[in-house]
């Protein structure tokens, strides 16, 4: 009989497991088991009524079924004892009327007997002392008077201690109810605890339970929520792929000093193609990566002015450019490399600021009691991430510079940056209208300014090219795209200021049912 | 007449649930026509397709509830204040105090109650009619301003415990799981076309299902019929995640006020059993609005064993047929067996089912080695070849091809569960008229009736008591098999459950006022001119009636005039 422990492990319903005591199920079934432990004997005149003489109160089967008695049984409702339905059908049989127990009469037996009748089976604690009582020890058992086993004056404590946790964890008395049911208590149970039906048990209980579910859950039973359920990449593929651009860019460059000619045409070309290919997989995945804003070649063009922009600018202003870009920065068209450089190497700061504020956001997430108080919590982070991006990129600037041999631009290259950071950050979180907008705005504020210049060569136009000039002469070159970059970063972090510091801007796309 | 069946991740998908019972109950009401709204549960049922469906269903339209794109369209100061305003009484009906409230005065209790109720349901159709007029509803539920009005509710006084500790990411999964929920509010379906053309919505289960239900019965007045097998806000506390309280709080008010207003809306409720019965009582259904419509099973594989004279099955063999997994307490019924066989030696078990999964796998396992424990093999003669007293079988083998050849094996049938739903098997053995011995859990009592014995689980002793009983008793065996066949025959059969779905659809018609009159070249009224059975033989209108009678309703072939507007929004609003 040991073995039957072993079913124990079989889910977390209550253990259909075998009575403890060969007792019967209450006082009056252990008269009758008393009366005639034989099956095969006549039972004991005075245990049982003798055949034929009760009434039968229910159906008489041969004389066909009674659809109304299964329509609504109602067993735990009736306090007759007339849908008696196994005694109904049974009106022949001493025998089978022994063993047959109703459920009414069982439920007046334990309600009239007081709590203490309910022997063998009480509160349904047939599970606990186990599998002493074999098969062998049968025979013997019900000569002997079986030790009566008390229900106690409180019943439903023994329930309400085996079912703890639920009890604990209900919100209310439905789910106590529900989950009283799964575990196969029914309204003929609840009646054993003095209760009409479930419900009302479940009432009870959930009137006496603790409630240990007020206090907050631990930390613990929140994280997965908030960090198991999103199929991240793993840091270490977005760490390498952000780094990626930037080596990239810097083998380009190096690859251009060393080459000549039509080879170095190529080793232009095919460094351009390799490092948008990886800045593509770069924001991709990890912290950067999200929705797909479609704002790509918006950002090329921006990195692309930054590239030959100013060069152009100022060669159009002087009345150029003579000649093609050769590639130096004193030629007819200078190019300046830094800032690209500077800007491709700078996205594994950017990846990492923004893992930074998404990883900080969520903490506060979890920790905040209320929306304000995550606003007020966040923003700081937002703007600390956007200094320490900043910072980082204004250092990968000095040192692409100093290694370069060109004359840093800060302020074109910083106001680029932040633009482009605010603009991922909000498409990252979902919001890729404004990004886009903005971004196409810099990108025409540039492009009108080139443009104008060109234009002012066309007879009675020169007043076109005025501002530009003033703006040239007043910041150099450089004040173009700083101008248009900057108003453009202003207006997108204050736009994230407002988005990204929102609750839902950071739930979980598909948190499930 | 038109019947909008609304099913939730069911027909007509291949993989549903219910999806048998709708095919039964489609193809059994051939005389009307059924439009099926059909909402899927995920991707794979979607993938998986549909089930070949008969004529009279005339119309499908199918929607995901597992994704929701949103149409882009973004709200104007006044009608985010609209739905603010909506979504803040929704969230407040939530948060409010379960009205149950030991403490309350019961009238005071009651009122607040229906307040709560009517508070919910005004804010629920409020939200339909926004997705109906501007759209932009799963954009809106997803936004901020939503997340804010649930904290306004959660924080306001008056609020439930475990709502007022809500925490940001509670509200934001409450939040989440309430666009989810509300994601039939913003479908297509709501116009004169679609449900507006139903004369009677039929919800195939509770919940997202019945939600179209409400929202035609709000807008057009098409009366609603709600059938639950299983009580979805039952099924909500047995599935929902483990979570925080306030989530749990939040997500089972919604649910539970869904259900009371599916509940107080429809116009009758069927449950499947007695249990179901109860749970929707206990969540304010109507006593009169309820008819309990048992499930339905196909009678006919079980004919010839039914009818068979009961001597030609083994009078020794008991027989246990289901799956098997560790609610059935075999272990109670191999300890019964061992009593049995001590009274009437030569008696077999034979237990017959495949394992329910890994669990069930090993419980079997289990089982049939404290089978071989509890009984040596037994031989006719010392040559011949020994068997256990106690055989497992599964159904499909060569031996027993059908289930009615299992029940066609032995003369007494067993159920030893100690946790049970509706007893399929216990049906299946009525239908074969054998006496039953089952003990008294779940719908076992309700199906049974007086037809065979009832035990107290976890009794082998009364279990193997009442089994030799009638293991003596061939007279009474019989005459209880042939008691609980004429029962099952009358309650449980396929055509029982469609002609009660069929007399159910003419009792709401006919308390239904006519929304649709057709008018003639003259401008009278056609009398009888929508039939409440759409295939009736003839013509009955005479030849002016713009009637086609078969295969297609009036109103769409022939625009007709109509005399009754569609009842307008605002004015539904009772």
């Amino acid at each position: 009989m040991n073995d039957l422990e072993g079913i124990g492990g079989f889910g977390d319903i209550d253990r259909p497991g075998t009575p403890s005591s060969p007792g019967a199920w209450d006082e009056r079934s252990r008269a009758y088991l008393d009366g005639g432990s034989d099956l095969g004997s006549v039972p004991a005149p005075g245990s049982v009524p003798a055949p034929g003489s009760v009434p039968a109160p229910g159906v008489d089967p041969a004389s066909g079924v009674d659809p109304a008695s299964g329509v609504d049984p109602a067993p735990g409702l009736d306090p007759t004892p007339g849908p008696d339905v196994a005694q109904g059908s049974d009106a022949v049989s001493g025998a089978g009327r022994k063993a047959v127990r109703t459920v009414v009469s069982r439920q007046n037996a334990s309600l009239g007997a007081g709590a203490g009748a309910g022997a063998g089976a009480g509160a349904g604690a047939g599970a606990g002392a186990g599998a002493a009582s074999g098969v062998a020890e049968r025979p013997a058992a019900p000569r002997r008077p079986a030790p009566v086993r008390r229900l106690g004056a409180d019943p439903v404590k023994a329930l309400l201690h085996r079912h703890r946790e639920l009890c604990e964890r209900a919100v209310d008395p439905l789910e106590i109810a529900a989950g009283l049911e799964a575990h196969g208590i029914t309204d003929r149970t609840a009646a054993r605890f003095r209760h009409r039906d479930v419900f009302s048990l479940a009432e009870e209980m959930y009137a006496r339970a603790p409630r240990g579910g007020d206090t907050p859950a631990a930390p613990g039973t929140r994280a997965p929520s908030a960090d198991s359920d999103r199929p991240a990449p793993p840091r270490a593929v977005w760490a390498a792929l952000s780094l990626l651009p930037g080596l990239l860019c810097a083998a380009t460059v190096v690859g251009l000093r060393l080459t000549q000619g039509q080879s170095r045409l190529c080793t232009a070309v095919g460094g351009a193609l390799a490092v948008l290919l990886a800045l593509r997989a770069a924001l991709r995945r990890g912290p950067l990566g999200g929705t797909d804003d479609h704002t790509g070649p918006w950002a090329c063009w921006l990195a692309g002015y930054a590239l030959l922009g100013d060069g152009l600018l100022a060669a159009a202003l002087g009345g150029g450019p003579d000649g093609p870009p050769t590639g130096a920065a004193d030629g007819p068209w200078p190019v300046t490399v830094a800032p690209v450089l500077a800007l491709t190497a700078a996205c594994a700061p950017a990846a990492w600021c923004a893992h930074l504020f998404t990883t900080g956001a969520r903490r506060r997430l979890a920790t905040s009691r209320g929306l304000e108080e995550f606003a007020t919590s966040v923003r700081p982070l937002l703007f600390g991430s956007f200094a320490l991006f900043l910072g980082a990129l204004a250092a990968l600037l000095a040192l692409t510079a100093a290694a370069l041999g060109e004359e840093p631009a800060y302020p074109e290259v910083l106001t680029l940056g932040a633009l482009l950071l605010s603009a991922r950050l909000l498409a990252a979180h979902g919001f890729v209208h404004a990004p886009a907008l903005v971004l196409t705005a810099a990108v025409a504020a540039e492009a009108t300014a080139l443009a104008c210049v060109f234009a002012s060569r066309l007879p009675h136009c020169g007043p076109l090219a005025t501002p530009v000039e003033a703006l040239v002469t007043a910041w150099g070159p450089g004040g173009v795209p700083t101008a248009a970059c900057g108003a453009g970063a202003l207006a997108l972090l204050g736009h994230a200021a407002r988005r990204l510091t929102r609750a839902s801007a950071h739930a979980r796309p598909e948190p499930g049912p | 007449m038109r019947i909008g069946l609304l099913t939730e991740g069911g027909y007509p998908y291949v993989s549903g649930d219910a999806g048998l019972w709708c095919d039964r109950l489609v193809r059994g009401l051939d005389q009307h026509e059924f439009d099926v709204y059909a909402l899927s549960r995920d991707e794979r049922q979607e993938d998986a397709g549909w089930v070949p469906l008969p004529p009279q269903v005339s119309r499908v339209r199918t929607a995901p509830l597992w994704t929701a794109e949103e149409d882009g369209v973004g709200y104007g100061r006044r009608t985010r204040r609209r739905f603010t305003e909506y979504y803040g009484d929704l969230a407040a009906a939530l948060c409010a105090t379960a009205a149950t409230g030991p403490a309350d005065p019961p009238g005071d209790a009651e009122n607040a109650s229906a307040m709560e109720a009517d508070r919910f349901a005004n804010a629920l159709y409020g939200l339909a009619e926004l997705a109906r007029d501007e759209g932009g509803l799963v954009g809106a539920l997803r936004s901020e301003t939503a997340v804010r009005a649930l904290e306004r509710a959660c924080r306001a006084p008056g609020a439930q415990r475990p709502a007022r500790e809500a925490r940001v990411p509670d509200l934001l999964t409450v939040a989440a799981h309430l666009e989810r929920a509300l994601r039939p509010l913003s479908l297509d379906w709501y116009d004169d076309a679609g449900l507006g053309a139903v004369d009677l919505c039929h919800a195939a289960s509770g919940g997202p299902a019945a939600l179209p239900g409400l929202l035609a019965r709000h807008f057009f007045d098409v009366p609603l019929l709600v059938t639950e097998y299983g009580v979805r806000l039952r099924t909500h506390y047995l599935t929902a995640p483990r979570t925080t309280p306030a989530i749990r709080a939040l997500l089972a008010a919604f649910h539970g006020r869904l259900a009371a207003e599916t509940y107080r809306r429809a116009a009758v409720i069927t449950p499947g059993n007695g249990h179901a019965r109860r749970w929707q009582e206990r969540c304010g259904a109507d006593r009169a609005k309820l008819r309990t419509v048992y499930p339905g099973m196909d009678a006919a594989p079980f004919a010839e064993v039914g009818e068979a004279p009961e001597s030609a099955a083994d009078p020794d063999t008991l027989l246990w047929v289901g799956r098997v997994e560790p609610t059935k307490d075999l272990v109670s019924l191999l300890h019964a067996f061992a009593e049995i066989r001590k009274a009437q030696p030569g008696t077999r078990l034979r237990i017959i089912g495949a394992p329910d999964g890994p669990e069930g796998t090993a419980y079997l396992a289990h089982c049939q080695a404290l089978a071989a424990q509890l009984f040596p093999d037994e031989a006719d003669g010392p040559h011949a070849v020994g068997h256990n007293p106690v055989s497992f079988d599964e159904i499909g083998g060569p031996e027993l091809p059908t289930a009615a050849d299992a029940y066609a094996s032995g003369a007494l049938v067993v159920l030893s569960s100690v946790i049970e739903g509706f007893p399929v098997g216990l049906v299946e053995a009525m239908f074969s008229g054998r006496a039953t011995v089952s003990t008294d859990v779940g719908a076992v009592v309700e199906v049974i009736g007086g037809t065979g014995l009832v035990v107290p689980p976890r009794n082998p002793r009364a279990l193997a008591e009442a089994c030799v009983s009638l293991l003596r008793d061939p007279e009474r065996r019989a005459r209880l098999g042939a008691a609980a066949r004429a029962r099952a025959l009358e309650l449980f059969t396929v055509e029982q459950n469609v002609s009660a779905f069929h007399g159910l659809y003419l009792e709401i018609l006919s308390r239904t006022p006519i929304r649709r009159v057709l008018l003639d070249a003259t401008g009278e009224p056609v009398p009888f001119a929508a039939p409440a059975e759409a295939h009736v033989p003839g013509r009955w209108t005479g030849p002016t009636s713009p009637l086609v009678p078969r295969s297609r309703p009036d109103w769409a072939v022939d625009p007709p005039v109509r005399a009754t507007a569609p009842t307008s929004a605002t004015e539904a609003v009772r």
